[in-house]
């Protein structure tokens, strides 16, 4: 980006906080009705300034909740500059933008609304109730599809509503494009000189543009950069003028998606002999960036007849599970492996993370919290290296190069071992997947008639009911018990979307509204394990869902408690002797119970429950499926065993 | 007392086992013992009927050998709070629980009826199973 203000790098922004050119011409009398910032010496330290805090004045209230109409304009405005960012949109393939509404975007909402053909597509306005909310959609999206969405967020205040489920899309590394409305003349509480600080130690990249080319050049290259490993949320802050002024003749200039890159093609040609000459190689598939890197992990596999590892029960973009190459293999003993995003004992390839970034974004220690890849995932002991050559370089973008040089290096004799090989590793990972699926299931059947409900049930009991549609497990796991891990066949990249990111409660219901977003278009269902206390904090979601149509079917894994939290209450009560008979106090959802189908019905959400019963619970499933693939979202609560 | 504990911690060790036959009497109340079982957060991990994140059910493990050893394995549960969250089974001193709450809490332990239907009887887990043999389409 060539001219707009890029704050990545710059901390020190010590300017004084500028008066916009409308405020400015509005003079002082505005400028003093609701806070006076005063810079003192060292405008770097927050607490520095002097503040003077004083209420929104009556008219901007009476605005605010539409009592008196704007004022008329100085001049009618032809082709709103709004108009050019939502084209920007659209040529960036930005499906969705959910938002929760605000004044500091109207210009960009508007435009949404009413321009195009047809308006209110790609990008489509998903009304949010609460912009955590619209984070979360736009982080269970950009997993799904290893593409951004945008969330468009109110000012600082919409900022802060967003932080959390920013800062777990920063952990998960997703591709998602925030933008925030910024509007100095109106409410002064709900901007900033520079609000894009509040959220920058867990974004990738921001800019803040002072004109409408340089935000068109912005918002193409928060794409770019949120697609770029490392991966992640970007925020352009788009002020009021820019959304609202004249662009006359001006041109969105053509997009250009990023470029990048992968090995060279030496190294690739080594890597390939490495896979030809191997009697039984193997490549360990971590997490991918897209699809498309997805399919090309596959094909390098076919090519060169390798055994491979998935991490497509865990997240999402890996090599799928039943392909017959992905097992143990017929043969465990492996004399090159090559890791894709995953460890490997000879030659690993990783991305760089947004770990990578803590140098220069990172002034409240995010990675001190947890970023680093060397540490043990318990976040204490002794830094861990990773075994074997590590390449600092995106697989995905490299499995094309190495492909490309086996197929031009592989030899007909080699041809021929590989496709005896690929038949010899297809029956034995089926044998080894029948034999884990007997097994688990002899464990899971456990309890399988009693009340409540085992969360292993649940999982049991919709797997018929899905397998042969086309499915997306959205909702993290482990609380339920993960059970689809052993029950269920994840073949696709969005099969299961993985966890919150940073263990935050409330991601769950927004991330499976966004991954249905994805698949309302695409003929796919979106599956919702519900957590009780995870529902709680944003339910409004449900509304969304209804409102948009989502393919979104909601099992409660309503076990009436948050839950994790009463059984580390419970231990801790328990070494201090005190007994665990008052571990409930804080930690349950009783006295009185949450209905939630009555929640659903509020919402506009078709539902039904509580079931305890589990001999009821398969035909409310089988419901909940028909109606979900009818194009209504539905809601099971199901009282279940706490874990 | 000691021997005990030690008996109590290697029955947890050891991959031991004990047939219902070996088992020890009961002489609590199963009913009280439900309830306490639900008051004292029991089913926080091993399920309202015994079935969770550790099962009670049929695990043959010696600590529910007999209501001795099961009342020395609760009251011998670490008593000093490490630094991290735990989800480790708790300890529970006399003042408590006290030897009578416990008798009760095993019998209802012992009372756990089990489940583990066939899983040919079952349609969905025969389902489940069929499904293995469906070919791979990407
Ligand atoms: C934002 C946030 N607040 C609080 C916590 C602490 N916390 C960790 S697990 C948990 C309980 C979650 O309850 P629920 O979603 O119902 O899952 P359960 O453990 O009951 O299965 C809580 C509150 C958190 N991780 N994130
Ligand atoms: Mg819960």
């Amino acid at each position: 980006m060539s001219n707009s203000e890029d704050k990545s790098n710059d901390k020190s922004n010590p300017e004084s906080p500028k008066v916009g050119r409308r405020g400015f011409l509005k003079g002082a009398a505005a400028g003093a009705a609701a806070i006076a910032v005063t810079p003192a010496a060292n405008a770097q330290s927050p607490s520095s300034y002097e503040t003077t805090l004083s209420a929104p004045t009556y008219q901007q209230i009476e605005r605010d909740t539409g009592m008196i109409t704007a004022p008329s304009p100085d001049r009618s405005v032809l082709r709103p500059g709004s108009d050019l960012i939502v084209q920007a949109l659209k040529d960036m393939g930005i499906e969705f933008v959910a938002s929760n509404n605000g004044s500091s975007f109207e210009g960009i909402q508007e435009s949404i609304a009413n321009y195009g053909s047809p308006p209110n597509y790609m990008p489509e306005f998903i009304t949010c109730l609460h912009e955590e909310t619209s984070v979360d959609m736009a982080n269970g999206y950009g997993k799904a599809e290893g593409k951004p969405m945008c969330a468009m967020l109110h000012g600082t205040i919409g900022i802060q509503h967003a932080a959390m489920a920013i800062y777990q899309a920063f952990y998960s590394g997703t591709p998602m494009l925030l933008i925030a409305g910024r509007d100095d003349g109106f409410i002064q509480a709900h901007t900033a000189n520079d609000m894009a600080a509040m959220v920058r130690p867990f974004t990738k990249w921001d800019a803040q543009p002072k004109t409408l080319p340089e935000c068109l050049d912005a918002l193409h290259e928060a794409y770019r950069q949120a697609m770029t490993p490392p991966t992640g949320p970007v925020l352009v802050v788009i002020d009021m003028e820019i959304q609202k002024e004249e662009a006359r003749d001006m041109v969105v200039p053509a997009f250009q998606p990023p470029v990048i890159d992968g090995i060279d093609v030496a190294t690739a040609r080594d890597i390939a002999q490495s896979l030809l000459d191997a009697n039984n190689p193997r490549i360990n598939v971590g997490q991918l960036r897209t699809p498309e890197g997805v399919a090309a992990a596959v094909k390098l596999a076919e090519v060169v007849g390798a055994s491979t590892s998935t991490s497509a029960t865990q997240g999402p973009m890996s090599f799928p599970q039943r392909h017959p190459l992905c097992g143990p293999g017929a043969d465990t003993n492996n004399d090159f492996v090559l890791g894709l995003e995953s460890e490997s004992p000879n030659i690993s390839l990783f991305r760089p993370t947004v770990e990578s970034l803590t140098q220069s974004r990172d002034d409240m220690g995010v990675g001190f919290g947890g970023m680093r890849t060397n540490v043990p995932a318990s976040g204490r002991g002794a830094p861990r290296q990773r075994p074997g050559t590590v390449m600092s370089i995106d697989a995905e973008g490299s499995i094309p190069v190495i492909t490309g040089e086996a197929m031009r290096l592989i030899s007909a004799n080699q041809k021929s071992k590989i496709e005896a090989r690929k038949a010899n590793h297809a029956s034995a990972n089926q044998s080894a997947y029948v034999a884990a699926l007997k097994e688990a299931v002899a464990e899971k059947k456990k309890g399988w008639d009693l009340s409540p409900v085992s969360t292993a049930r649940i999982y049991a009991e919709l797997w018929p009911l899905i397998k042969d549609e086309d499915w997306c497990l959205a909702s993290p796991s482990n609380f339920s018990g993960g059970h689809h891990r052993q029950l269920w066949s994840h073949n696709k990249p969005y099969s299961y979307l993985g966890g919150q990111g940073a263990a935050g409660m409330g991601y769950g219901a927004g991330a499976c509204g966004g991954a249905a977003l994805a698949a309302r278009g695409r003929n796919r269902m979106v599956v919702n394990v519900q957590t009780d206390g995870d529902m709680n904090y944003t339910p409004g979601v449900l509304w969304s869902a209804a409102h948009h149509q989502l393919p979104m079917l909601t099992v409660m894994h309503n076990n009436r408690a948050w839950h994790q939290e009463l059984m580390f209450i419970q231990y801790l009560a328990g070494v201090r002797g005190r007994g665990t008979d008052r571990a409930h106090i804080g930690t349950t959802l009783r006295d009185p119970f949450i209905d939630y189908a009555k929640m659903a019905e509020a919402y506009g959400m078709a539902g039904e429950g509580p079931i305890e019963d589990p001999t009821l619970l398969a035909a409310a499933l089988k419901r909940g499926v028909e109606s979900v693939k009818n194009g209504e979202p539905y809601m099971i609560d199901v009282v279940t065993q706490p874990r | 007392m000691k021997n005990l504990t030690l008996f109590v911690i290697l029955a947890f060790l050891l991959p031991v086992t004990v047939s219902a036959q070996q088992m020890g009497p009961v002489t609590g109340d199963a009913e009280n013992g439900a309830l306490l079982f639900y008051q004292h957060g029991c089913y926080g991990c091993h399920g309202y009927s015994g079935y969770g994140r550790q099962d009670l059910n049929n695990t043959g493990s010696a600590i529910l050998t007999n209501e001795v050893i099961f009342r020395a394995y609760l009251r011998g549960r670490q008593n000093v709070a490490p630094l991290l969250p735990s989800t480790a089974m708790p300890n529970y001193p006399a003042n408590v629980l006290n030897d009578e709450l416990v008798s009760n809490i095993y019998a209802y332990i012992r009372s756990m009826p089990e489940n583990l239907p066939e899983s040919d009887e079952v349609a969905t887990l025969r389902a489940i199973l069929e499904s293995a043999q469906e070919p791979y389409t990407p």
